[in-house]
Protein backbone atom coordinates (compact mmCIF):
# COMPACT_ATOMS: atom_id res chain seq x y z
CA UNK A 1 0.00 0.00 0.00
CA UNK A 2 1.56 3.45 -1.10
CA UNK A 3 1.44 6.16 1.81
CA UNK A 4 0.95 9.31 2.18
CA UNK A 5 2.11 12.07 5.11
CA UNK A 6 -1.02 14.51 5.53
CA UNK A 7 -0.06 17.03 7.00
CA UNK A 8 -2.86 17.09 9.65
CA UNK A 9 -3.32 13.59 9.99
CA UNK A 10 -0.32 11.66 9.48
CA UNK A 11 1.03 9.07 7.22
CA UNK A 12 -2.05 7.05 5.90
CA UNK A 13 -3.40 4.64 2.75
CA UNK A 14 -3.11 6.23 -0.33
CA UNK A 15 -6.82 4.79 -0.31
CA UNK A 16 -8.11 7.80 2.11
CA UNK A 17 -6.78 10.75 -0.34
CA UNK A 18 -8.45 11.93 -3.51
CA UNK A 19 -6.67 14.05 -6.10
CA UNK A 20 -8.33 17.31 -6.52
CA UNK A 21 -5.72 18.58 -9.70
CA UNK A 22 -2.77 20.91 -10.17
CA UNK A 23 -1.93 24.15 -8.45
CA UNK A 24 -3.02 27.08 -10.30
CA UNK A 25 -2.44 30.43 -10.43
CA UNK A 26 -6.07 31.98 -10.76
CA UNK A 27 -6.36 34.73 -13.02
CA UNK A 28 -8.13 38.29 -11.79
CA UNK A 29 -11.79 37.15 -12.69
CA UNK A 30 -13.10 40.26 -13.51
CA UNK A 31 -10.05 41.53 -15.50
CA UNK A 32 -9.23 38.22 -17.72
CA UNK A 33 -10.32 37.32 -21.13
CA UNK A 34 -12.18 33.88 -21.18
CA UNK A 35 -9.86 32.51 -23.37
CA UNK A 36 -7.68 33.12 -19.71
CA UNK A 37 -10.84 31.82 -17.75
CA UNK A 38 -11.28 28.75 -19.94
CA UNK A 39 -7.96 28.03 -19.44
CA UNK A 40 -7.96 28.20 -15.65
CA UNK A 41 -10.78 26.29 -15.33
CA UNK A 42 -10.11 23.60 -18.18
CA UNK A 43 -6.48 23.02 -18.97
CA UNK A 44 -3.73 20.95 -17.63
CA UNK A 45 -0.03 21.73 -17.94
CA UNK A 46 0.23 17.58 -17.58
CA UNK A 47 3.69 18.23 -16.77
CA UNK A 48 6.32 15.65 -16.51
CA UNK A 49 8.58 16.12 -13.19
CA UNK A 50 7.72 17.50 -10.17
CA UNK A 51 4.68 19.09 -10.10
CA UNK A 52 2.11 20.83 -6.67
CA UNK A 53 -1.59 19.19 -6.19
CA UNK A 54 -4.09 19.86 -4.58
CA UNK A 55 -4.96 16.29 -2.55
CA UNK A 56 -7.89 15.90 -0.05
CA UNK A 57 -7.91 13.39 2.49
CA UNK A 58 -11.83 12.08 2.64
CA UNK A 59 -12.39 11.38 6.43
CA UNK A 60 -11.15 14.06 7.42
CA UNK A 61 -12.48 16.51 4.08
CA UNK A 62 -9.12 18.10 4.54
CA UNK A 63 -7.43 19.71 1.58
CA UNK A 64 -3.80 20.10 1.55
CA UNK A 65 -0.95 20.91 -0.60
CA UNK A 66 1.57 18.27 -2.19
CA UNK A 67 4.38 18.08 -4.07
CA UNK A 68 4.73 15.08 -6.47
CA UNK A 69 6.89 13.65 -9.14
CA UNK A 70 4.86 12.72 -12.19
CA UNK A 71 7.40 10.26 -13.57
CA UNK A 72 8.36 8.46 -10.14
CA UNK A 73 5.00 9.32 -8.06
CA UNK A 74 7.67 9.87 -5.55
CA UNK A 75 5.54 12.47 -2.80
CA UNK A 76 8.83 14.75 -2.20
CA UNK A 77 6.24 17.44 0.27
CA UNK A 78 2.84 17.47 1.54
CA UNK A 79 2.03 20.94 3.22
CA UNK A 80 -0.98 22.96 4.92
CA UNK A 81 -2.45 25.23 2.23
CA UNK A 82 -2.41 28.12 4.81
CA UNK A 83 1.63 28.42 3.53
CA UNK A 84 0.44 29.71 0.37
CA UNK A 85 -2.86 30.92 1.09
CA UNK A 86 -2.56 33.54 4.04
CA UNK A 87 -5.19 36.27 3.03
CA UNK A 88 -8.67 36.36 2.52
CA UNK A 89 -9.50 36.47 -1.41
CA UNK A 90 -13.26 38.23 -1.90
CA UNK A 91 -14.84 37.65 -4.87
CA UNK A 92 -17.03 41.20 -6.41
CA UNK A 93 -19.97 39.67 -8.32
CA UNK A 94 -20.35 42.20 -11.50
CA UNK A 95 -22.69 45.02 -11.00
CA UNK A 96 -24.87 44.40 -14.48
CA UNK A 97 -25.27 40.98 -16.56
CA UNK A 98 -23.66 43.39 -19.30
CA UNK A 99 -20.51 43.74 -17.81
CA UNK A 100 -20.41 39.91 -17.02
CA UNK A 101 -21.24 38.09 -20.20
CA UNK A 102 -17.92 40.86 -21.74
CA UNK B 1 -45.04 0.34 33.51
CA UNK B 2 -45.45 -0.33 29.71
CA UNK B 3 -42.48 -1.06 27.73
CA UNK B 4 -40.31 1.49 25.85
CA UNK B 5 -40.94 1.05 22.08
CA UNK B 6 -38.19 2.93 19.72
CA UNK B 7 -40.72 3.33 16.84
CA UNK B 8 -43.11 5.17 19.40
CA UNK B 9 -40.37 8.22 19.53
CA UNK B 10 -39.90 10.47 16.45
CA UNK B 11 -35.97 10.13 17.13
CA UNK B 12 -34.83 7.13 16.34
CA UNK B 13 -31.41 5.52 15.91
CA UNK B 14 -30.52 4.09 12.54
CA UNK B 15 -29.67 1.02 14.08
CA UNK B 16 -33.16 1.02 16.19
CA UNK B 17 -33.75 -2.26 14.32
CA UNK B 18 -31.12 -4.37 15.45
CA UNK B 19 -31.46 -4.30 18.92
CA UNK B 20 -34.18 -6.94 19.39
CA UNK B 21 -34.64 -8.16 22.73
CA UNK B 22 -32.97 -5.07 24.25
CA UNK B 23 -34.49 -3.03 27.00
CA UNK B 24 -34.67 0.09 26.27
CA UNK B 25 -34.61 3.24 28.56
CA UNK B 26 -35.29 6.75 28.32
CA UNK B 27 -32.81 9.43 26.96
CA UNK B 28 -34.34 12.57 26.32
CA UNK B 29 -36.78 12.82 23.15
CA UNK B 30 -35.55 9.76 22.51
CA UNK B 31 -34.21 6.16 23.83
CA UNK B 32 -31.05 4.23 24.34
CA UNK B 33 -30.47 0.45 24.56
CA UNK B 34 -30.29 -0.01 28.42
CA UNK B 35 -29.10 -3.78 28.65
CA UNK B 36 -29.27 -7.23 26.87
CA UNK B 37 -31.21 -9.82 29.11
CA UNK B 38 -31.52 -9.74 32.32
CA UNK B 39 -27.69 -10.17 33.34
CA UNK B 40 -25.23 -7.29 34.85
CA UNK B 41 -23.16 -6.67 31.87
CA UNK B 42 -20.17 -5.19 33.43
CA UNK B 43 -18.12 -8.60 32.53
CA UNK B 44 -19.21 -7.90 28.95
CA UNK B 45 -17.74 -4.56 28.83
CA UNK B 46 -14.93 -5.01 30.37
CA UNK B 47 -13.99 -7.72 27.28
CA UNK B 48 -15.68 -6.58 24.31
CA UNK B 49 -18.93 -4.76 23.96
CA UNK B 50 -20.37 -2.34 21.23
CA UNK B 51 -22.77 -0.29 22.35
CA UNK B 52 -24.68 2.56 20.22
CA UNK B 53 -25.20 5.89 21.13
CA UNK B 54 -26.52 7.53 18.41
CA UNK B 55 -29.53 8.92 19.98
CA UNK B 56 -26.89 10.99 22.36
CA UNK B 57 -26.54 14.53 21.45
CA UNK B 58 -24.10 15.79 19.29
CA UNK B 59 -22.87 18.85 17.21
CA UNK B 60 -19.33 20.51 15.97
CA UNK B 61 -18.49 24.30 15.63
CA UNK B 62 -15.72 25.45 12.68
CA UNK B 63 -14.41 28.92 12.46
CA UNK B 64 -11.28 30.73 13.05
CA UNK B 65 -13.74 32.23 15.99
CA UNK B 66 -14.95 28.90 17.32
CA UNK B 67 -12.39 28.31 20.34
CA UNK B 68 -13.26 31.22 21.81
CA UNK B 69 -16.92 31.00 21.89
CA UNK B 70 -16.58 27.31 22.74
CA UNK B 71 -14.14 28.97 25.71
CA UNK B 72 -16.79 31.39 26.39
CA UNK B 73 -19.59 28.80 26.98
CA UNK B 74 -17.06 26.68 29.22
CA UNK B 75 -15.55 24.06 27.46
CA UNK B 76 -11.81 23.02 28.05
CA UNK B 77 -10.36 22.57 24.35
CA UNK B 78 -8.02 20.34 23.21
CA UNK B 79 -4.24 22.12 22.87
CA UNK B 80 -3.69 20.35 19.14
CA UNK B 81 -5.77 18.92 16.31
CA UNK B 82 -6.40 15.04 16.42
CA UNK B 83 -6.93 15.47 20.25
CA UNK B 84 -9.86 14.85 22.49
CA UNK B 85 -10.88 16.00 26.05
CA UNK B 86 -13.39 14.70 28.57
CA UNK B 87 -15.43 17.41 30.29
CA UNK B 88 -15.73 17.88 33.99
CA UNK B 89 -19.50 16.80 33.08
CA UNK B 90 -18.37 13.80 31.35
CA UNK B 91 -19.51 15.78 27.85
CA UNK B 92 -16.03 15.28 25.38
CA UNK B 93 -14.48 18.14 23.12
CA UNK B 94 -12.76 16.71 20.38
CA UNK B 95 -10.60 18.77 17.73
CA UNK B 96 -10.44 17.79 14.29
CA UNK B 97 -8.99 20.51 12.56
CA UNK B 98 -6.94 23.69 13.52
CA UNK B 99 -10.49 25.29 13.83
CA UNK B 100 -13.23 22.36 13.65
CA UNK B 101 -14.07 20.97 17.33
CA UNK B 102 -16.91 17.93 17.43
CA UNK B 103 -18.97 18.06 20.74
CA UNK B 104 -20.65 15.19 21.92
CA UNK B 105 -23.14 14.66 24.77
CA UNK B 106 -22.50 13.17 27.76
CA UNK B 107 -25.15 10.23 29.25
CA UNK B 108 -25.49 12.02 32.68
CA UNK B 109 -27.27 14.45 31.63
CA UNK B 110 -28.88 12.74 27.97
CA UNK B 111 -26.86 15.13 26.30
CA UNK B 112 -28.67 17.95 27.13
CA UNK B 113 -25.70 20.52 27.49
CA UNK B 114 -24.49 19.67 24.04
CA UNK B 115 -28.07 19.80 22.59
CA UNK B 116 -28.36 23.03 24.19
CA UNK B 117 -25.57 24.40 22.18
CA UNK B 118 -26.88 23.17 18.82
CA UNK B 119 -30.25 25.45 19.94
CA UNK B 120 -28.33 28.13 21.46
CA UNK B 121 -25.96 29.04 18.40
CA UNK B 122 -26.57 31.91 16.24
CA UNK B 123 -25.35 32.95 12.94
CA UNK B 124 -23.56 36.30 13.99
CA UNK B 125 -20.65 38.57 12.65
CA UNK B 126 -17.83 36.39 14.00
CA UNK B 127 -16.22 33.45 11.81
CA UNK B 128 -18.23 29.93 14.10
CA UNK B 129 -20.33 27.96 12.20
CA UNK B 130 -22.97 25.21 13.36
CA UNK B 131 -22.14 21.94 11.76
CA UNK B 132 -24.92 19.26 12.32
CA UNK B 133 -24.20 16.08 13.37
CA UNK B 134 -27.30 14.25 14.54
CA UNK B 135 -28.28 13.22 11.07
CA UNK B 136 -25.09 12.76 9.60
CA UNK B 137 -23.18 10.45 11.36
CA UNK B 138 -23.99 7.46 13.88
CA UNK B 139 -22.38 7.04 16.95
CA UNK B 140 -21.09 3.97 18.09
CA UNK B 141 -18.89 3.23 21.32
CA UNK B 142 -16.38 -0.04 21.49
CA UNK B 143 -15.47 -1.17 25.28
CA UNK B 144 -13.09 -3.51 26.66
CA UNK B 145 -9.82 -4.85 26.73
CA UNK B 146 -9.56 -5.51 23.01
CA UNK B 147 -10.32 -2.60 21.14
CA UNK B 148 -7.63 -2.10 19.32
CA UNK B 149 -7.23 -6.32 18.29
CA UNK B 150 -10.46 -5.40 16.90
CA UNK B 151 -9.93 -2.34 14.84
CA UNK B 152 -6.58 -3.74 13.60
CA UNK B 153 -8.99 -6.12 11.57
CA UNK B 154 -10.60 -3.46 9.81
CA UNK B 155 -8.44 -0.22 9.91
CA UNK B 156 -5.11 0.36 8.39
CA UNK B 157 -3.86 2.65 11.72
CA UNK B 158 -2.16 1.58 14.61
CA UNK B 159 -4.57 2.11 17.51
CA UNK B 160 -2.69 0.09 20.19
CA UNK B 161 -2.19 2.06 23.47
CA UNK B 162 1.54 3.45 22.89
CA UNK B 163 1.05 4.60 19.51
CA UNK B 164 -2.62 5.77 20.23
CA UNK B 165 -2.90 7.00 24.06
CA UNK B 166 -6.49 8.41 25.66
CA UNK B 167 -7.21 11.95 24.23
CA UNK B 168 -6.18 10.62 20.91
CA UNK B 169 -7.85 10.96 17.58
CA UNK B 170 -7.97 9.30 14.37
CA UNK B 171 -10.01 10.46 10.89
CA UNK B 172 -9.63 7.11 8.88
CA UNK B 173 -10.96 4.59 7.46
CA UNK B 174 -12.58 1.75 8.58
CA UNK B 175 -13.99 -1.30 7.17
CA UNK B 176 -13.66 0.78 3.96
CA UNK B 177 -15.95 4.18 5.46
CA UNK B 178 -14.82 7.30 6.68
CA UNK B 179 -14.81 7.42 10.70
CA UNK B 180 -13.73 9.47 13.61
CA UNK B 181 -12.11 7.46 15.91
CA UNK B 182 -11.77 8.77 19.65
CA UNK B 183 -10.11 6.66 22.28
CA UNK B 184 -11.58 8.56 25.64
CA UNK B 185 -12.75 5.95 28.49
CA UNK B 186 -16.02 6.08 29.87
CA UNK B 187 -14.57 6.35 33.79
CA UNK B 188 -12.18 3.25 34.31
CA UNK B 189 -13.56 1.93 30.80
CA UNK B 190 -11.24 1.53 27.68
CA UNK B 191 -13.33 3.30 25.07
CA UNK B 192 -13.49 3.95 21.78
CA UNK B 193 -15.89 6.27 20.31
CA UNK B 194 -16.72 5.94 16.65
CA UNK B 195 -18.58 8.18 14.18
CA UNK B 196 -19.38 7.66 11.30
CA UNK B 197 -21.85 7.88 8.53
CA UNK B 198 -25.24 7.64 9.72
CA UNK B 199 -26.43 5.92 6.53
CA UNK B 200 -23.59 3.44 6.36
CA UNK B 201 -24.57 2.68 10.14
CA UNK B 202 -26.33 -1.36 9.20
CA UNK B 203 -23.36 -2.35 7.56
CA UNK B 204 -20.89 -0.84 9.81
CA UNK B 205 -22.39 -2.45 13.12
CA UNK B 206 -22.16 -5.80 11.35
CA UNK B 207 -18.72 -5.25 9.88
CA UNK B 208 -17.65 -4.37 13.75
CA UNK B 209 -19.58 -7.17 15.13
CA UNK B 210 -17.88 -10.14 12.85
CA UNK B 211 -14.25 -8.35 13.61
CA UNK B 212 -15.54 -8.59 17.87
CA UNK B 213 -16.53 -12.51 17.08
CA UNK B 214 -13.15 -14.22 18.39
CA UNK B 215 -12.86 -11.99 21.14
CA UNK B 216 -16.23 -12.80 22.80
CA UNK B 217 -17.88 -9.02 21.64
CA UNK B 218 -21.09 -8.93 21.70
CA UNK B 219 -24.07 -5.94 21.48
CA UNK B 220 -24.26 -4.35 25.25
CA UNK B 221 -26.31 -1.46 26.61
CA UNK B 222 -25.61 1.51 28.58
CA UNK B 223 -26.45 0.46 32.00
CA UNK B 224 -23.36 -1.04 33.13
CA UNK B 225 -21.75 2.67 32.13
CA UNK B 226 -23.44 4.35 34.52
Amino acid sequence: MKIMPCPLNGPRNISEFSYGGELKQMPAPTLCSDAEWAAYVFNSDNRAGVVTEWWLHNASSYWFLAERHTVTDEIIRTFDPKELFNQRVDFAAPATLEEASV
Amino acid sequence: MATLQARDFRERSPLSHRHAGATLGGLGNAVIVARYGADDQRAQLQRCALLDLSNLARVGFRGAHSADYLRQRGYQLPQAPNQALTQTDGSRVARLSQNEYLLLGSLHDAGGRIAEEERAWQFGATANYLLPRQDSHAWLLLTGAHCAEVMAKLCGVDLRAQAFPPGAVAQTSAARINVILINLAEGELPCLQILCDRASANYFWDALLDAMAEFGGKPAGVDGLL
